[in-house]
Parts: C-alpha cells; sequence; structure tokens
C-alpha cells in the first residue's frame, strides 16, 4: 500500500532507509513499478462521440510475468508480458502520451511478515518523489488489518503516516489483490505528476 | 492501418514476433471417429484432450478502413483457466510457394474482467460462437477438430446450434518470424492424413 513524501528525495530515502535497517529489516534485493500513459487517439473518437480515455500500462517487478493496463476508476485487467507487444500493434489507436513514462525504482525490505519498498519515483531523468509501500503478508482482507499496518507504518513514517487509500473504500471487506495495489500507485503517480517539480534541495 | 510486413519489423522491447501458420480442412460429420482413430494414431501419445470454448470477436472502427480485430476465448469446461486474447495480422503474401497461411499473431493470457476492458478501450462484439471438440498435439503442431455452434441469444451460452454437418480441422504452428521449414513439416503431417481430409491453405479473404 504505496504513501507518498516528498522532500528533498535523497536524503528521505536514506533516513527512511536506515530508519528500517535500525528496526531489523532486512534489504532483500531491488524492485521497480513503471507506468506508462496512453491516450485514445484522435481518429477513434468520432465514432464514439466521448471525450479521450486514458489507459494506464503498468508493471511491476513483483510478478514480473504480468503486465497491468487500467483506466482511471475503470476495470483493471491482468495480462501476461505479450500485452506490450498488442501495444506496439494498437499504436495507430492508442498514442502514448508524451513523455508520461513514471517509475518508481528502489530497495525491498522484508521485516517478519511487513514487505516495505521504498522507492524514489522518477519522470525522465529528475526525481519527483517518494513512494513508500507496505504489504502484509498473510492477509488478503484489507479492513482485517488496516489497524495493524497503521501502527507499523506510525513507528517508521511518524507523522507522514497516511490515511486509508481510496482503494478501500466501499469494498472494505472483499479480498485484497494486485490489481489493488495498481490502482493505488496509478494514483499516487498521477498525484505526483499533477505537483510541481519538487525543488532540488542544496547538498549538505 | 495495415502494420509493416512483420519479417521486416525489427525485434521490439525484447520480444520476437511470433507467426501462426496455419491449414485447414473439414470432415463430415460421420467420418470424425475414423479421423481421430488416424491422430490418436500419428499425434503425441497423451490423454484425448476435448475442449469447449466460447470466443467472441471484437472490433475496433477508427479512422482506417479496415477495423482492428481482437479475439477473446474462454474456456467453459475449464474452471479457473485464464482468458485467451489473440491478435491475428494480415496473411503474409510473400512465396506463393509456402504450403501454409503465414500470419502475425500475438497470444495473451489474461484476466477474466476481458471484455469490460476491452468495451473501455472501445472495441465492440462483432460476433461470438462456441467451439466443441478434440485438441490434438505432434511436437509444436497442434490439431483441433471442432464444431462450431451458433449462439442463438447474444451472450447465453446454453442456446447454441451447430452451423454445419461438419467439423473443421485445424493444423497450426506459432513459431518466431522466418521459418519456413515448419510449412514443410506442416505439408508432410498434411500428407498422412490424406485422403481422410485435405488441409489446404486457405486465404480468408478470398471467402469475404
Amino acid at each position: 500500500m504505496p504513501v507518498a513524501e516528498g522532500k528533498s528525495v535523497q536524503q528521505t530515502v536514506e533516513l527512511l532507509t536506515r530508519k528500517l535497517e535500525i528496526l531489523g529489516a532486512e534489504k532483500q534485493g531491488t524492485f521497480c513499478v513503471d507506468c506508462e500513459t496512453y491516450h485514445t487517439a484522435a481518429s477513434t473518437l468520432g465514432s464514439q462521440g466521448q471525450a479521450g480515455k486514458l489507459m494506464y500500462v503498468m508493471h511491476n517487478s513483483e510478478y514480473p510475468l504480468s503486465c497491468f493496463a487500467l483506466f482511471e476508476n475503470g476495470p483493471c485487467l491482468i495480462a501476461d508480458t505479450n500485452f506490450d507487444v498488442l501495444m506496439v500493434k494498437l499504436k495507430g489507436f492508442f498514442q502514448s502520451a508524451k513523455a508520461s513514462k513514471i517509475e518508481t525504482r528502489g530497495t525491498r525490505y522484508q521485516y517478519c511478515d511487513f514487505l516495505v519498498k521504498v522507492g524514489t519515483v522518477t519522470m525522465g531523468p529528475s526525481a519527483r518523489g517518494i513512494s513508500v509501500e507496505v504489504e502484509y503478508g498473510p492477509c488478503v482482507v484489507a479492513s482485517d488489518c488496516w489497524s495493524l499496518l497503521l501502527e507499523f507504518l506510525q513507528s517508521f513514517l511518524g507523522s507522514h503516516t497516511p490515511g486509508a487509500p481510496a482503494v478501500f473504500g466501499n469494498r472494505h471487506d472483499a479480498i485484497y489483490g494486485p490489481a489493488d495495489t495498481m490502482v493505488q500507485y496509478m494514483e499516487l503517480f498521477n498525484k505526483i505528476r499533477k505537483q510541481q517539480q519538487v525543488p532540488v534541495a542544496g547538498i549538505r | 492501418m495495415e502494420a509493416p510486413p512483420v519479417t521486416m519489423m525489427p525485434v521490439t522491447g525484447g520480444t520476437i514476433n511470433m507467426m501462426e501458420y496455419l491449414l485447414q480442412g473439414s470432415v463430415l460429420d460421420h467420418s470424425l471417429e475414423s479421423l481421430i482413430h488416424r491422430l490418436r494414431g500419428l499425434c503425441d501419445n497423451m490423454e484425448p484432450e476435448t475442449f469447449l470454448d466460447h470466443e467472441m470477436v471484437f472490433l475496433l472502427k477508427g479512422q482506417q478502413a479496415s477495423p482492428f480485430v481482437l479475439r477473446a476465448r474462454r474456456s467453459m469446461d475449464r474452471a479457473g483457466a485464464p482468458w485467451h486474447l489473440r491478435y491475428l495480422g494480415q496473411p503474409e503474401m510473400g512465396d506463393k510457394n509456402r504450403h501454409a497461411l503465414v500470419r502475425n499473431c500475438v497470444d495473451i493470457a489474461t484476466s477474466e474482467n476481458l471484455t469490460d476492458f476491452l468495451m473501455e478501450m472501445g472495441f465492440r462484439m462483432d460476433h461470438e460462437f462456441v467451439a466443441k471438440g478434440h485438441l490434438f498435439r505432434k511436437g509444436i503442431m497442434k490439431i483441433m477438430v471442432y464444431k462450431i455452434f451458433r449462439i442463438l441469444v447474444p451472450g447465453n451460452t446454453d442456446s447454441t446450434e451447430a452451423l454445419s454437418l461438419s467439423y473443421l480441422v485445424e493444423l497450426s504452428v506459432v513459431a518466431p518470424a522466418g521459418q519456413d521449414v515448419v510449412s514443410d513439416d506442416m505439408r508432410n503431417f498434411a500428407e498422412q492424413l490424406k485422403p481422410l481430409v485435405h488441409l489446404e491453405k486457405i486465404d480468408p479473404k478470398r471467402l469475404m
């Protein structure tokens, strides 16, 4: 469940990772989540009479053989990696929004049943923010473990702990799945895209 | 929009373009048993496999003359199997001596909300049908003998009627682009099925 904050990026990431290591988390390699945006090309709009929609195609290194495609407030399709090949074929109908690729890369930590991923969100060459994802392995129903997650988040995020993600809005008791994680990442990336570029802090 | 001939396209994003090589034929219902018997002898030794699939064909109409076609297929008898999305390109016109129909093919396994997702993308369903039959394998070759059923009430797969009194026989291979030796192997195998069934290269455009 990703959380975002943006300060002076590099230092904040180091602060967070040091806190996690002091807590006792073990470093377990790296992770990457990326997102590309496509919009329906002008040629297909006339026949549908509706405004162009944005489609997000995302990948998550946690699920290396999958590709996630979603519409905002719409269905999220989980497909295998050949979906990217299909998007190339659909070039005439869906165009990639310019300079829209956004990704987060960082380290993966394991702390007992929690999986924590702290990453730097970058758009092109510039770092735009930080993403923190915490996953509680044993539980699949969100409402059952939200308070536990909140407590854990508070232990190392302090005042930056977020509220319950919108994804749980009306489905507190539904089984949580990878699609829900991707929806949260999409919302996070959109929020970061809308923000002004984070000013580069002086090196201390 | 016609995609450029696939064999000219570079390898994009680390994936190689896959081609489907296809030969088709048909047998009347009463000859089915003898064909199955011969196929069981010629093909790889495995449990006879039957399938019952529901296929929906979706079109995306754009400014271009020809709409983009995608085929969504789901298994009706195997619970939990992923949906199968398939794109088939235009047949490669290259070599007249090539024994099989060759076209670019992209196969994607997806989650169950595929139809909702395609509708959201702007696709509309053109037609649907149910396919019921047998599946055999020999090495990389796949042989399907199946009957097509027309769906009488859209969306209701229980009320179907057979389209004809015959079974469609398809011999297909999905292989990377440029492997023409595949079509020779297919022709050799097809020879062994004569005179029960004549498998040949059928150009879909000639039927329209």
